[in-house]
């Protein structure tokens, strides 16, 4: 596929699916907290016969003690490989017989549990879901097994210059806090994590005042809450408070790194620290990113591929995260070229900064952040991925409504303003790639 | 890790056949409902062939024109045209200069793309439905109306040179389906790369690709699909007027090239900086035009079709030779095509093992009948996946393309009464018949030392 600017979406898909049109006043979805702390959100489609369920637990690895790197992701990896009722293997089964899925896994901040089965089948379906939040047994075997397959699929992503790179800047983009560690752990890490380890994990952080359930489909809010507090109306608050991780402090200094790899390319990427959602520096900068390396109507994309013919793809983005946030800059060209490559993202970085931006170019950016938001929601499982992640983030319900409001007011002196803030070269860490001096 | 943007879709379905796997299983799923009763078509004076279907529940629309045209249709010594000229096709016309495509649409909120394929092109924007009118006139005229300036070649030539560094040179899994591929074929253009090979990136001229363009990007030999909130009689007004007045091309040529029966095994083996082996096996296979090829579907799905599925449950999990395996089928190929293995050995195990097993799985498949509760979860897998794909708009415009490039949209609902009809014997006997060791080409990649 040729632009390759679809992939760019999935990364701001949180600020852009915010962007919801406010039109009708249609209600995104019901909100309401369960006596156990649930926040429960539910939104009929009555279309298609389908239901997608989402149960996002404040259990991601950002909580993996210092030492034990990579244990949110396993723990989400074996969470459905066994329940006091089922084992893995019948777990699997049991769905993939009704053509459905149930699956799980950690990111940095969460750990979520996704279902997906046609209506018919959603007693089947909601079941298992709750079997493997409430029961997962963590058989010893299956901790094993997933040891090993997580230590083979690190091994087998060290030849992928995109994910290398993306560490070593996380790395240093975030040296200090647990952002800086890999979600998957290294292979030494990995290594020494125990069944004890998952077990105890899992019993001090999925506890239901932290929980978000998203049922999503052909359901109404009457049955889904019924459905829902049949299976998790008993699970139990914890008395004590839920842990809360620090927040990302921008590290004393800025540093570069290159790995050796024998390849063509070099993989450049450019990180700092940026803002949270919350903060209202986060829509100018939205904005300022999309004009720098957004879509490919941007200024990396127009003078580093338009022009120059230097690389396939070139971005730049925001990710903003619970408990801190970044804003990059990514390339990839032949290795000869990478030098001139640098300097042309580090000219554009600092002329964002300089000058003010274009209307044409301003316009563009915040009609399509805005205009761009209905495609994003345009199926029942992006709809349930969207929910729970405004919920856990504390953005409300009317952030979609807020955001198209607030990207709508951001000027040209904003973007500049945001731009001499967070856009001075100097400020960046650095991650070469490939053939390396 | 900071979040990275995953690389903006492919272009060769056999590259990274796993992560694929999803999607195609997507694709190939027509729709339960008999969604085909409810398509508008219409073939134009000119030949464009037009599917429109009504989906009000969002204010979308997918519009999307597929042209006949993908590699197949290259010569040796100028593989990657097809591919080159999509990326042309977003340079502009006289009418709306070099970078306006990509500007018009995203300043209406838009989001466009396009891929090529062995079979074919395609081009797709999802916009509000409101802005049709905009992307019918956008569409209708890079059909017709083309610059490809020399300079804007020049430059788009180091993109897509780029571009095969990425997805091949640098790519272990890219780079050993591309060998496969040229061993599995001696006589069909199915043998070359979609991106072409370097040498012809670097080579081809100006000229060839005009006359590329002007051959393949007629109204006759085009579909277009629009799938969403839209009434399809004003909509296809719409679409007579504008693509209407584009003059009817010449027939594009014939691809006269048959692969004739391969007569043994063969095999390549490749090394690179890797950190685990990879090993691909192919056969060739029947595609859509035999009923063959929807047993080779449920195959397909039997061997890697979730968690549950035999390669899977077997190589992965039970003991753990393989941290990744599966099977693929190409059953939308408009030429017969492969059916494709592959698998990742575990740290430790050798890529000769492997090979084994998968060989050993393939021969079980002809000894033995799946089981009653394969069949049927199998089954059930591919009815299910036929009405997820009901819930996205993209999805649905998608599927009827593929299906209409086939034969006709309408198959969609003839595919599923045949997936259910299959019994485990059929299975048993499409294994059997295809399922050869003289109709199978191997590849291994190792590890750099």
């Amino acid at each position: 596929m040729i632009r390759g600017r679809v992939g760019l979406l999935c990364v701001v898909l949180l600020a852009s699916l915010a962007a919801r049109a406010t039109a009708g006043a249609a209600v995104l979805a019901h909100r309401e907290v369960l006596p156990n702390g649930i926040v429960l959100l539910v939104a009929e489609r009555p279309a298609v016969p389908i239901v997608a369920v989402r149960v996002l637990m404040r259990a991601g690895a950002v909580y993996d003690p210092a030492d034990r790197g990579g244990l949110a992701n396993l723990t989400g990896a074996v969470l459905t490989r066994g329940t006091a009722k089922r084992t893995g293997p019948e777990l699997d089964t049991a769905i993939e017989f009704v053509g459905g899925s149930v699956e799980a896994g950690a990111s940095r901040d969460s750990m979520t549990v996704s279902m997906t089965a046609q209506k018919k089948d959603l007693t089947l379906g909601l079941d298992l879901v709750s079997e493997v939040v409430l029961t997962p047994t963590f058989p010893e075997a299956e901790v094993s097994r997933k040891v090993a397959e997580i230590q083979a699929a690190i091994k087998r992503s060290e030849e992928d210059p995109g994910t290398v790179a993306a560490r070593a800047l996380s790395r240093l983009v975030f040296e200090g806090h647990p952002y800086g560690r890999p979600v998957e752990g290294t292979r030494e890490s990995v290594g020494r994590l125990t069944r004890d380890d998952v077990a105890k994990f899992y019993r001090e952080r999925a506890r239901p005042d932290t929980t978000v359930v998203a049922v999503v489909g052909a359901v109404t809010v009457d049955e889904a809450r019924r459905e829902i507090m049949a299976r998790f109306g008993s699970w139990a608050r914890p008395a004590d408070p839920p842990a809360t991780p620090p927040m990302a402090t921008a590290p004393p200094a800025t540093r570069e790194d290159s790995v050796k790899r024998e390849l063509t390319q070099s993989t450049i990427m450019f990180g700092r620290q940026a803002v949270l959602q919350t903060d209202p520096d986060y829509f100018p900068l939205a904005v300022a990113s999309y004009v720098l390396g957004g879509g490919s109507a941007s200024r990396l994309y127009t003078r580093v591929r338009e022009e120059s013919g230097l690389a396939y793809s070139v971005y730049s983005w925001a990710s903003p995260w619970r408990y801190g946030a970044s804003f990059a800059v990514s390339a990839q060209t032949r290795t000869a070229e990478a030098p001139k490559v640098i300097a042309m993202i580090r000219e554009e970085l600092a002329r964002m900064g300089r000058e003010p931006v274009a209307e044409r170019e301003l316009g563009l950016a915040k009609q399509y952040l805005i205009g761009s938001f209905p495609l994003r929601l345009d199926t029942s499982g992006k709809v349930a991925d969207f929910l729970v992640a405004i919920e856990d983030r504390g953005l409300g319900l009317d952030y979609a409504d807020r955001y198209k409001e607030r990207i709508g007011k951001v000027t040209a002196a904003d973007v500049q303003r945001v731009a001499g803030k967070y856009f001075t070269a100097s400020a960046f860490n650095l991650v070469v790639v490939g053939e390396t001096k | 890790m900071i979040h990275r943007p995953p690389r903006g879709g492919r272009y060769n379905r056999t590259v990274r056949i796993a992560i694929l796997l999803l999607l195609i299983v997507s694709l190939l799923v027509p729709s339960s409902a008999p969604a085909a009763d409810r398509v508008v078509a219409a073939t134009l004076d000119n030949g464009l062939r037009v599917l429109l279907l009504e989906d009000p529940r969002s204010p979308i629309v997918s519009f999307q024109v597929w042209y006949r045209v993908g590699s197949r249709n290259e010569h040796r010594g100028s593989t990657g045209i097809a591919h080159f000229l999509e990326h042309l096709m977003f340079k502009g016309t006289p009418s709306h200069g070099p970078k306006q495509f990509a500007r018009l649409v995203e300043e209406n909120g838009g989001q466009d793309n396009a891929f090529t394929s062995q079979d074919v092109t395609s081009y797709y924007v999802d916009i509000a439905a409101d802005k049709i009118d905009l992307i019918i006139d956008l569409e209708a005229d890079r059909m017709q109306n083309l610059l490809l300036d020399p300079k804007e070649i020049t430059s788009e030539r180091e993109v897509v040179i780029e571009e095969r560094r990425t997805r091949t040179e640098d790519d272990p899994g890219g780079f050993l389906g591309e060998e496969v591929s040229s061993i599995a074929f001696k006589a069909h253009p199915y043998g070359a790369p979609i991106i072409g090979w370097m040498e012809d990136i670097r080579r081809v001229t100006p000229e060839e690709i005009r006359a590329f363009y002007k051959a393949y990007y007629v109204p006759n030999n085009a579909i277009v699909v629009a799938v969403g909130a839209f009434r399809a009689a004003d909509v296809l007004e719409k679409i007579k007027k504008r693509f209407g007045r584009i003059p009817r091309g010449k027939t594009p040529p014939p691809l006269l090239a048959i692969e004739p029966v391969q007569n043994g095994e063969r095999r390549v083996s490749v090394t690179k900086q890797a950190e685990l082996p990879i090993v691909y096996m192919a056969w060739h296979v029947p595609n859509y035009k035999s009923d063959d090829s929807v047993a080779l579907e449920l195959l397909s799905t039997i061997l890697s079709g979730g968690r549950a599925s035999r390669l899977y449950r077997d190589l992965v999990y039970q003991r753990q030779l393989a941290l990744e395996a599966g099977g693929d089928n190409s059953y939308f190929s408009i030429d017969p095509n492969l059916f494709w293995f592959w698998a990742t050995p575990m740290p430790g195990q050798t890529p000769e093992k492997l090979e084994a097993e998968l060989s050993a799985h393939m021969e079980r498949l002809k000894t033995e009948p799946v089981t009653d509760e394969e069949l049927a979860r199998a089954k059930n897998q591919v009815e299910a996946a036929f009405v997820y794909q009901e819930d996205s708009v993209h999805q649905r415009a998608s599927l009827l393309a593929r299906f209409e490039l086939a034969g006709g949209y309408a198959m969609k609902d003839s595919f599923l009464t045949k997936i259910r009809a299959l019994t485990a014997a059929d299975l048993t006997r499409v294994a059997r018949t295809w399922f050869v060791p003289e109709r199978k080409s191997v590849g291994v990649l190792l590890p750099k030392p």
